[in-house]
Protein backbone atom coordinates (compact mmCIF):
# COMPACT_ATOMS: atom_id res chain seq x y z
CA UNK A 1 0.00 0.00 0.00
CA UNK A 2 1.42 3.64 -0.66
CA UNK A 3 2.86 5.64 1.88
CA UNK A 4 3.41 9.78 2.51
CA UNK A 5 4.43 10.87 5.38
CA UNK A 6 7.84 13.25 6.83
CA UNK A 7 10.45 11.62 8.93
CA UNK A 8 12.61 14.04 10.34
CA UNK A 9 11.31 17.00 8.30
CA UNK A 10 12.11 15.03 5.12
CA UNK A 11 9.20 13.89 3.14
CA UNK A 12 9.10 10.20 2.32
CA UNK A 13 6.79 7.97 -0.05
CA UNK A 14 6.63 4.12 -1.19
CA UNK A 15 5.16 1.11 -0.94
CA UNK A 16 4.28 -0.61 2.70
CA UNK A 17 2.98 -4.07 3.71
CA UNK A 18 0.21 -2.71 5.88
CA UNK A 19 1.31 -4.96 8.78
CA UNK A 20 4.07 -3.29 8.74
CA UNK A 21 5.04 -1.10 12.25
CA UNK A 22 6.17 2.47 12.10
CA UNK A 23 9.22 1.01 14.12
CA UNK A 24 10.37 -1.55 11.20
CA UNK A 25 9.68 1.18 8.43
CA UNK A 26 12.09 3.36 10.36
CA UNK A 27 14.56 0.64 11.03
CA UNK A 28 14.77 -1.75 8.62
CA UNK A 29 13.55 0.76 5.27
CA UNK A 30 15.11 3.92 6.30
CA UNK A 31 17.66 2.60 8.43
CA UNK A 32 16.89 4.95 11.34
CA UNK A 33 18.60 2.81 13.71
CA UNK A 34 18.56 5.07 16.79
CA UNK A 35 14.61 4.06 17.47
CA UNK A 36 15.25 0.67 19.54
CA UNK A 37 12.81 -2.32 20.03
CA UNK A 38 13.08 -3.80 23.18
CA UNK A 39 9.75 -5.55 24.04
CA UNK A 40 7.34 -4.78 21.26
CA UNK A 41 4.69 -4.48 22.93
CA UNK A 42 4.60 -0.96 24.54
CA UNK A 43 5.83 -1.55 27.77
CA UNK A 44 9.90 -0.93 27.70
CA UNK A 45 9.45 2.80 26.00
CA UNK A 46 12.94 1.93 23.45
CA UNK A 47 10.49 2.88 20.58
CA UNK A 48 9.08 6.10 21.59
CA UNK A 49 9.06 8.37 18.32
CA UNK A 50 6.84 11.91 17.68
CA UNK A 51 4.07 11.49 16.15
CA UNK A 52 2.12 14.85 14.80
CA UNK A 53 4.20 15.97 17.97
CA UNK A 54 3.21 13.75 20.44
CA UNK A 55 4.85 10.79 22.19
CA UNK A 56 3.70 7.52 20.86
CA UNK A 57 5.37 3.78 20.58
CA UNK A 58 6.16 2.98 17.19
CA UNK A 59 6.33 -0.53 18.50
CA UNK A 60 2.62 -0.16 18.33
CA UNK A 61 1.77 2.16 15.55
CA UNK A 62 1.19 0.51 11.97
CA UNK A 63 3.51 2.77 9.28
CA UNK A 64 -0.42 2.78 7.37
CA UNK A 65 -1.87 5.01 10.02
CA UNK A 66 1.16 7.34 10.18
CA UNK A 67 -0.07 8.61 6.81
CA UNK A 68 0.18 12.16 5.93
CA UNK A 69 1.60 12.37 9.35
CA UNK A 70 5.10 14.37 10.45
CA UNK A 71 7.09 11.70 12.81
CA UNK A 72 10.51 12.78 14.89
CA UNK A 73 12.69 10.36 15.29
CA UNK A 74 16.04 10.14 18.34
CA UNK A 75 17.84 11.57 14.84
CA UNK A 76 16.04 14.60 15.07
CA UNK A 77 16.39 15.70 18.57
CA UNK A 78 18.81 17.88 19.74
CA UNK A 79 21.31 15.65 21.71
CA UNK A 80 21.98 17.78 24.63
CA UNK A 81 18.45 16.94 25.58
CA UNK A 82 19.94 14.02 27.70
CA UNK A 83 23.93 13.53 27.24
CA UNK A 84 25.43 9.77 26.57
CA UNK A 85 27.06 10.24 29.83
CA UNK A 86 23.67 9.92 31.61
CA UNK A 87 23.26 6.19 30.34
CA UNK A 88 25.53 3.45 30.15
CA UNK A 89 24.72 0.96 27.59
CA UNK A 90 22.20 3.21 25.99
CA UNK A 91 19.49 0.95 24.82
CA UNK A 92 16.82 3.01 26.16
CA UNK A 93 18.54 6.67 25.33
CA UNK A 94 16.28 7.30 22.17
CA UNK A 95 13.03 6.51 24.21
CA UNK A 96 13.98 8.42 27.21
CA UNK A 97 15.32 11.54 24.69
CA UNK A 98 12.15 11.89 22.38
CA UNK A 99 10.16 11.44 25.96
CA UNK A 100 11.42 13.79 28.10
CA UNK A 101 11.46 15.97 25.09
CA UNK A 102 7.36 15.23 24.24
CA UNK A 103 6.83 16.19 28.07
CA UNK A 104 9.25 19.83 27.92
CA UNK A 105 8.07 20.71 24.98
CA UNK A 106 4.96 22.06 26.92
CA UNK A 107 7.20 24.71 28.66
CA UNK A 108 6.65 23.35 31.80
CA UNK A 109 8.82 22.64 35.05
CA UNK A 110 8.91 19.81 36.70
CA UNK A 111 9.83 18.32 39.79
CA UNK A 112 11.79 15.16 40.23
CA UNK A 113 9.20 13.25 41.74
CA UNK A 114 7.09 14.74 38.55
CA UNK A 115 9.49 13.51 36.32
CA UNK A 116 10.06 10.54 37.87
CA UNK A 117 6.07 9.52 37.58
CA UNK A 118 5.70 11.35 34.13
CA UNK A 119 8.79 9.04 32.69
CA UNK A 120 7.94 5.80 34.43
CA UNK A 121 6.92 4.42 31.15
CA UNK A 122 10.58 3.88 30.16
CA UNK A 123 12.25 1.03 31.05
CA UNK A 124 16.10 1.63 31.93
CA UNK A 125 17.74 -1.49 32.93
CA UNK A 126 21.22 -0.51 33.80
CA UNK A 127 21.33 2.97 35.56
CA UNK A 128 18.48 3.20 37.84
CA UNK A 129 17.21 6.13 36.71
CA UNK A 130 19.03 8.64 38.64
CA UNK A 131 21.49 9.90 36.17
CA UNK A 132 18.54 10.25 33.55
CA UNK A 133 16.38 12.27 35.69
CA UNK A 134 19.32 14.39 36.77
CA UNK A 135 20.54 15.41 33.58
CA UNK A 136 16.82 16.11 32.33
CA UNK A 137 16.42 18.42 35.57
CA UNK A 138 19.55 19.96 34.21
CA UNK A 139 18.42 20.34 30.63
CA UNK A 140 15.09 22.40 32.31
CA UNK A 141 17.18 24.71 34.67
CA UNK B 1 6.76 -11.18 16.89
CA UNK B 2 5.47 -9.56 13.56
CA UNK B 3 1.89 -9.62 12.51
CA UNK B 4 0.03 -11.90 9.94
CA UNK B 5 -0.86 -10.48 6.69
CA UNK B 6 -4.06 -8.51 6.83
CA UNK B 7 -5.92 -6.34 4.18
CA UNK B 8 -6.51 -2.86 5.93
CA UNK B 9 -9.10 -0.45 4.68
CA UNK B 10 -8.99 3.24 6.05
CA UNK B 11 -12.66 4.25 5.31
CA UNK B 12 -13.35 8.09 5.50
CA UNK B 13 -16.75 7.83 7.15
CA UNK B 14 -18.86 6.11 9.59
CA UNK B 15 -21.24 4.58 7.17
CA UNK B 16 -18.78 3.02 4.84
CA UNK B 17 -17.26 1.64 7.78
CA UNK B 18 -20.35 0.02 9.39
CA UNK B 19 -20.62 -1.07 5.70
CA UNK B 20 -17.07 -2.66 5.28
CA UNK B 21 -18.19 -4.74 8.78
CA UNK B 22 -20.86 -5.99 7.13
CA UNK B 23 -19.57 -7.14 4.29
CA UNK B 24 -16.70 -9.12 5.95
CA UNK B 25 -18.29 -9.69 9.35
CA UNK B 26 -15.92 -12.07 11.59
CA UNK B 27 -12.96 -11.22 8.87
CA UNK B 28 -12.75 -7.59 9.73
CA UNK B 29 -11.45 -5.97 12.81
CA UNK B 30 -11.96 -2.32 13.94
CA UNK B 31 -8.75 -0.83 14.95
CA UNK B 32 -9.10 2.41 16.86
CA UNK B 33 -5.37 3.53 19.18
CA UNK B 34 -4.23 -0.01 18.16
CA UNK B 35 -2.65 0.07 21.66
CA UNK B 36 -4.14 -3.52 23.18
CA UNK B 37 -4.89 -4.46 18.79
CA UNK B 38 -1.39 -4.32 17.41
CA UNK B 39 0.30 -6.66 20.14
CA UNK B 40 -2.39 -8.75 19.92
CA UNK B 41 -1.80 -8.82 16.00
CA UNK B 42 2.18 -9.47 17.21
CA UNK B 43 1.71 -12.08 19.44
CA UNK B 44 -1.02 -13.79 16.82
CA UNK B 45 -3.17 -13.83 19.48
CA UNK B 46 -5.58 -12.10 17.11
CA UNK B 47 -5.75 -12.83 13.22
CA UNK B 48 -8.35 -10.78 11.56
CA UNK B 49 -7.93 -11.12 7.50
CA UNK B 50 -8.87 -7.59 7.25
CA UNK B 51 -8.25 -4.58 10.11
CA UNK B 52 -10.64 -1.31 9.58
CA UNK B 53 -8.72 1.38 10.70
CA UNK B 54 -11.27 3.87 12.36
CA UNK B 55 -8.76 6.59 12.52
CA UNK B 56 -10.25 9.04 10.05
CA UNK B 57 -14.12 8.60 10.73
CA UNK B 58 -14.91 12.34 12.12
CA UNK B 59 -18.46 10.97 13.59
CA UNK B 60 -16.62 9.13 16.22
CA UNK B 61 -14.16 11.85 16.93
CA UNK B 62 -14.84 14.65 19.91
CA UNK B 63 -16.67 15.61 22.74
CA UNK B 64 -20.47 17.04 23.05
CA UNK B 65 -21.98 18.77 25.99
CA UNK B 66 -25.20 19.20 26.98
CA UNK B 67 -26.06 20.86 30.36
CA UNK B 68 -24.32 17.94 32.94
CA UNK B 69 -24.52 15.55 29.99
CA UNK B 70 -21.10 14.67 28.26
CA UNK B 71 -21.20 12.60 24.78
CA UNK B 72 -17.38 11.41 24.02
CA UNK B 73 -16.86 10.18 20.67
CA UNK B 74 -15.37 6.36 20.98
CA UNK B 75 -12.01 7.29 18.52
CA UNK B 76 -10.96 10.60 21.34
CA UNK B 77 -7.82 9.56 22.96
CA UNK B 78 -7.21 10.28 26.45
CA UNK B 79 -4.70 12.43 26.11
CA UNK B 80 -6.82 14.45 23.81
CA UNK B 81 -9.67 14.39 26.73
CA UNK B 82 -7.02 15.13 29.13
CA UNK B 83 -6.76 18.39 27.57
CA UNK B 84 -10.03 19.64 28.08
CA UNK B 85 -11.94 20.65 31.41
CA UNK B 86 -13.59 17.72 32.63
CA UNK B 87 -15.68 15.93 35.80
CA UNK B 88 -13.35 15.59 39.03
CA UNK B 89 -13.33 11.66 38.52
CA UNK B 90 -12.55 11.59 35.14
CA UNK B 91 -9.49 14.03 35.21
CA UNK B 92 -8.28 11.93 38.28
CA UNK B 93 -8.88 8.24 36.92
CA UNK B 94 -7.19 9.71 33.19
CA UNK B 95 -3.61 9.75 34.38
CA UNK B 96 -4.08 5.85 35.13
CA UNK B 97 -4.59 4.90 31.51
CA UNK B 98 -1.34 3.49 30.56
CA UNK B 99 1.67 6.10 30.49
CA UNK B 100 1.38 9.27 28.27
CA UNK B 101 3.07 7.74 25.86
CA UNK B 102 -0.03 5.18 25.43
CA UNK B 103 -2.61 7.59 26.27
CA UNK B 104 -1.57 9.78 23.10
CA UNK B 105 -2.43 7.04 20.80
CA UNK B 106 -4.97 5.14 22.65
CA UNK B 107 -9.00 5.86 22.66
CA UNK B 108 -11.76 5.79 25.53
CA UNK B 109 -13.70 3.48 22.73
CA UNK B 110 -10.96 0.86 22.38
CA UNK B 111 -10.61 0.98 26.47
CA UNK B 112 -14.11 0.38 26.69
CA UNK B 113 -14.59 -2.08 23.69
CA UNK B 114 -11.44 -4.15 25.29
CA UNK B 115 -12.75 -4.75 28.18
CA UNK B 116 -9.57 -5.13 30.37
CA UNK B 117 -11.14 -6.58 33.94
CA UNK B 118 -8.15 -3.62 35.09
CA UNK B 119 -8.74 -1.17 32.66
CA UNK B 120 -9.72 2.50 34.41
CA UNK B 121 -12.58 3.13 31.42
CA UNK B 122 -15.07 0.16 32.00
CA UNK B 123 -14.72 0.33 35.53
CA UNK B 124 -15.86 4.01 35.35
CA UNK B 125 -19.04 3.36 32.88
CA UNK B 126 -20.67 0.96 35.54
CA UNK B 127 -19.75 3.44 38.14
CA UNK B 128 -21.41 6.54 36.49
CA UNK B 129 -23.97 4.39 34.95
CA UNK B 130 -23.28 5.17 31.84
CA UNK B 131 -24.83 4.82 28.46
CA UNK B 132 -22.98 3.22 24.94
CA UNK B 133 -24.31 4.45 21.83
CA UNK B 134 -23.61 1.41 19.29
CA UNK B 135 -24.16 1.63 15.22
CA UNK B 136 -24.30 -0.76 12.37
CA UNK B 137 -25.55 -0.60 9.48
CA UNK B 138 -29.33 -1.16 10.45
CA UNK B 139 -29.50 1.69 13.28
CA UNK B 140 -28.07 2.17 16.23
CA UNK B 141 -28.77 1.47 20.08
CA UNK B 142 -28.04 2.70 23.43
CA UNK B 143 -27.28 0.26 26.36
CA UNK B 144 -26.43 0.41 29.96
CA UNK B 145 -23.11 -0.23 30.93
CA UNK B 146 -23.83 -3.04 33.42
CA UNK B 147 -25.59 -4.54 30.22
CA UNK B 148 -22.43 -3.52 28.05
CA UNK B 149 -19.84 -5.35 30.03
CA UNK B 150 -20.50 -9.14 29.08
CA UNK B 151 -17.48 -10.51 30.68
CA UNK B 152 -13.34 -10.60 31.06
CA UNK B 153 -12.22 -8.96 26.99
CA UNK B 154 -16.27 -9.10 26.09
CA UNK B 155 -18.46 -6.43 25.30
CA UNK B 156 -21.57 -6.53 24.29
CA UNK B 157 -20.95 -5.24 20.83
CA UNK B 158 -21.33 -7.28 17.50
CA UNK B 159 -19.01 -7.68 14.72
CA UNK B 160 -20.89 -5.87 12.78
CA UNK B 161 -21.35 -3.17 15.51
CA UNK B 162 -19.25 -0.03 16.50
CA UNK B 163 -18.92 1.56 19.26
CA UNK B 164 -19.69 5.41 18.76
CA UNK B 165 -19.67 7.01 21.60
CA UNK B 166 -20.19 6.67 25.91
CA UNK B 167 -22.68 9.28 27.25
CA UNK B 168 -22.51 10.35 30.89
CA UNK B 169 -24.56 12.54 32.95
CA UNK B 170 -23.83 13.83 36.40
CA UNK B 171 -20.38 12.79 36.44
CA UNK B 172 -19.57 16.25 38.48
CA UNK B 173 -19.22 16.15 42.43
CA UNK B 174 -17.55 14.77 45.10
CA UNK B 175 -15.77 11.29 44.33
CA UNK B 176 -13.08 9.01 45.30
CA UNK B 177 -10.82 7.24 42.78
CA UNK B 178 -7.94 5.08 44.69
CA UNK B 179 -5.88 2.10 42.80
CA UNK B 180 -2.43 0.65 43.09
CA UNK B 181 -0.32 0.01 40.78
CA UNK B 182 3.63 -1.11 40.44
CA UNK B 183 4.46 1.93 37.92
CA UNK B 184 2.43 5.05 37.28
CA UNK B 185 0.56 4.68 34.53
CA UNK B 186 0.65 -0.39 34.59
CA UNK B 187 -2.20 -1.58 34.73
CA UNK B 188 -3.97 -1.62 38.04
CA UNK B 189 -3.30 -4.73 40.94
CA UNK B 190 -6.77 -3.28 42.39
CA UNK B 191 -8.59 -0.44 41.90
CA UNK B 192 -12.12 1.15 43.78
CA UNK B 193 -14.54 3.84 43.01
CA UNK B 194 -16.70 5.81 44.43
CA UNK B 195 -19.14 8.38 43.23
CA UNK B 196 -22.76 9.59 44.73
CA UNK B 197 -23.13 6.55 46.88
CA UNK B 198 -22.34 3.94 43.90
CA UNK B 199 -19.28 1.82 44.72
CA UNK B 200 -16.97 -0.12 42.21
CA UNK B 201 -14.20 -2.50 42.37
CA UNK B 202 -11.84 -3.18 39.61
CA UNK B 203 -8.52 -4.93 38.70
CA UNK B 204 -10.05 -7.56 41.51
CA UNK B 205 -11.80 -10.28 39.39
CA UNK B 206 -13.08 -11.15 36.25
CA UNK B 207 -15.23 -7.48 35.53
CA UNK B 208 -15.65 -4.38 37.39
CA UNK B 209 -17.98 -5.49 40.24
CA UNK B 210 -20.46 -2.68 41.38
CA UNK B 211 -20.48 -3.16 45.42
CA UNK B 212 -24.37 -3.20 46.25
CA UNK B 213 -24.30 -4.66 49.75
CA UNK B 214 -21.66 -1.69 50.31
CA UNK B 215 -23.46 0.90 49.02
CA UNK B 216 -26.71 -0.34 51.53
CA UNK B 217 -24.68 0.01 54.07
CA UNK B 218 -23.68 3.18 53.30
CA UNK B 219 -26.93 4.63 52.68
CA UNK B 220 -27.48 3.09 57.04
CA UNK B 221 -24.93 5.32 57.85
CA UNK B 222 -22.33 2.06 58.50
CA UNK B 223 -19.00 2.29 60.50
CA UNK B 224 -16.25 2.59 58.50
CA UNK B 225 -15.17 -0.85 60.06
CA UNK B 226 -18.46 -2.64 59.04
CA UNK B 227 -17.89 -1.07 55.24
CA UNK B 228 -14.01 -2.79 55.18
CA UNK B 229 -15.41 -6.13 56.41
CA UNK B 230 -18.23 -6.21 54.55
CA UNK B 231 -16.22 -4.92 50.79
CA UNK B 232 -13.63 -7.45 51.66
CA UNK B 233 -16.52 -10.44 51.94
CA UNK B 234 -18.03 -9.03 48.38
CA UNK B 235 -14.97 -8.14 46.32
CA UNK B 236 -15.49 -11.42 43.92
CA UNK B 237 -11.34 -12.16 43.62
CA UNK B 238 -8.99 -13.61 41.51
CA UNK B 239 -5.36 -14.25 41.88
CA UNK B 240 -2.82 -14.35 39.38
CA UNK B 241 0.93 -13.53 38.95
CA UNK B 242 0.66 -10.00 39.56
CA UNK B 243 -1.26 -10.60 43.41
CA UNK B 244 -3.18 -12.91 45.18
CA UNK B 245 -6.89 -13.01 45.53
CA UNK B 246 -6.41 -12.36 48.80
CA UNK B 247 -4.04 -9.46 48.61
CA UNK B 248 -7.07 -7.83 45.84
CA UNK B 249 -10.00 -8.81 48.17
CA UNK B 250 -7.80 -7.05 51.61
CA UNK B 251 -6.24 -3.92 49.58
CA UNK B 252 -9.39 -3.92 47.45
CA UNK B 253 -11.49 -3.40 50.35
CA UNK B 254 -8.95 -0.70 52.09
CA UNK B 255 -9.53 1.37 49.01
CA UNK B 256 -13.01 0.76 48.91
CA UNK B 257 -13.34 2.43 52.36
CA UNK B 258 -10.62 5.22 51.30
CA UNK B 259 -12.53 6.13 48.53
CA UNK B 260 -15.54 6.40 50.85
CA UNK B 261 -13.78 8.90 52.73
CA UNK B 262 -12.87 10.71 49.92
CA UNK B 263 -15.83 11.45 48.07
CA UNK B 264 -17.64 12.04 51.60
C1 LIG C 1 2.13 -0.54 28.31
C2 LIG C 1 0.65 -0.37 28.33
C3 LIG C 1 0.01 -0.03 29.51
C4 LIG C 1 -1.36 0.12 29.55
N1 LIG C 1 -1.94 0.45 30.75
C5 LIG C 1 -3.28 0.62 30.79
C6 LIG C 1 -3.94 0.96 32.02
O1 LIG C 1 -3.30 1.11 33.07
N2 LIG C 1 -5.29 1.10 32.00
C7 LIG C 1 -6.02 0.92 30.85
O2 LIG C 1 -7.23 1.07 30.90
N3 LIG C 1 -5.44 0.59 29.71
C8 LIG C 1 -4.09 0.44 29.65
N4 LIG C 1 -3.51 0.08 28.46
C9 LIG C 1 -4.38 -0.22 27.33
C10 LIG C 1 -4.65 1.02 26.52
O3 LIG C 1 -5.40 1.95 27.26
C11 LIG C 1 -5.35 0.61 25.23
O4 LIG C 1 -5.11 1.62 24.38
C12 LIG C 1 -6.83 0.41 25.28
O5 LIG C 1 -7.21 -0.61 26.14
C13 LIG C 1 -7.38 0.07 23.89
O6 LIG C 1 -7.60 1.24 23.22
P1 LIG C 1 -7.10 1.46 21.73
O7 LIG C 1 -7.71 2.71 21.26
O8 LIG C 1 -5.64 1.34 21.68
O9 LIG C 1 -7.84 0.24 20.99
P2 LIG C 1 -7.31 -0.87 19.99
O10 LIG C 1 -6.13 -1.56 20.55
O11 LIG C 1 -7.21 -0.33 18.62
O12 LIG C 1 -8.58 -1.85 20.04
C14 LIG C 1 -8.88 -2.63 21.17
C15 LIG C 1 -10.09 -3.52 20.87
O13 LIG C 1 -11.28 -2.76 20.77
C16 LIG C 1 -11.89 -2.89 19.48
N5 LIG C 1 -12.40 -1.55 19.16
C17 LIG C 1 -11.71 -0.40 19.28
N6 LIG C 1 -12.50 0.66 19.01
C18 LIG C 1 -13.72 0.17 18.71
C19 LIG C 1 -14.99 0.76 18.35
N7 LIG C 1 -15.14 2.11 18.26
N8 LIG C 1 -16.03 -0.05 18.12
C20 LIG C 1 -15.89 -1.41 18.21
N9 LIG C 1 -14.74 -2.03 18.56
C21 LIG C 1 -13.67 -1.26 18.80
C22 LIG C 1 -10.80 -3.41 18.58
O14 LIG C 1 -11.32 -4.16 17.51
C23 LIG C 1 -9.99 -4.27 19.54
O15 LIG C 1 -10.61 -5.51 19.72
C24 LIG C 1 -2.14 -0.09 28.38
C25 LIG C 1 -1.52 -0.42 27.19
C26 LIG C 1 -0.14 -0.57 27.14
C27 LIG C 1 0.51 -0.94 25.85
S1 LIG D 1 9.57 -1.78 21.82
FE1 LIG D 1 7.90 -0.44 21.77
S2 LIG D 1 7.52 -0.13 23.86
FE2 LIG D 1 9.04 -1.68 23.93
S1 LIG E 1 21.33 2.45 29.88
FE1 LIG E 1 21.09 0.34 29.52
S2 LIG E 1 18.94 0.16 29.48
FE2 LIG E 1 19.19 2.19 30.06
Amino acid sequence: MRLELTINGIPWQGEVEPRLTLADLLRDRLRLTGTHLGCEHGVCGACTVLLDGEAARSCLTLAVQAEGAAVITVEGLPSSLIPENAFQCGFCRAGFVVSAAALLSDGRRRGRQELAEELAGNICRCTGYRPILEAVLRYQA
Amino acid sequence: MKSAPFEYRRPASLAEALQILDQHGDDARPLAGGQSLIPLLAMRLAQPAMIVDLGRLPELRGIRRDGSEIAIGAMTTQAQLQRLPLPGILAAALPHVGHFQIRSRGTVGGSLAHMDPAAEWPALAVLLDAELELAATSGRRLLRAADFALGPMTSAIEPNELLVSIRLSGAEGPFGFLEVERRPGDFALVGAACHRGRLVAFATGAIAQRLTRCEALLREDGSPGDLRALAEAEIEATGDVHASAGYRRRVGAALVQRAVEAAA
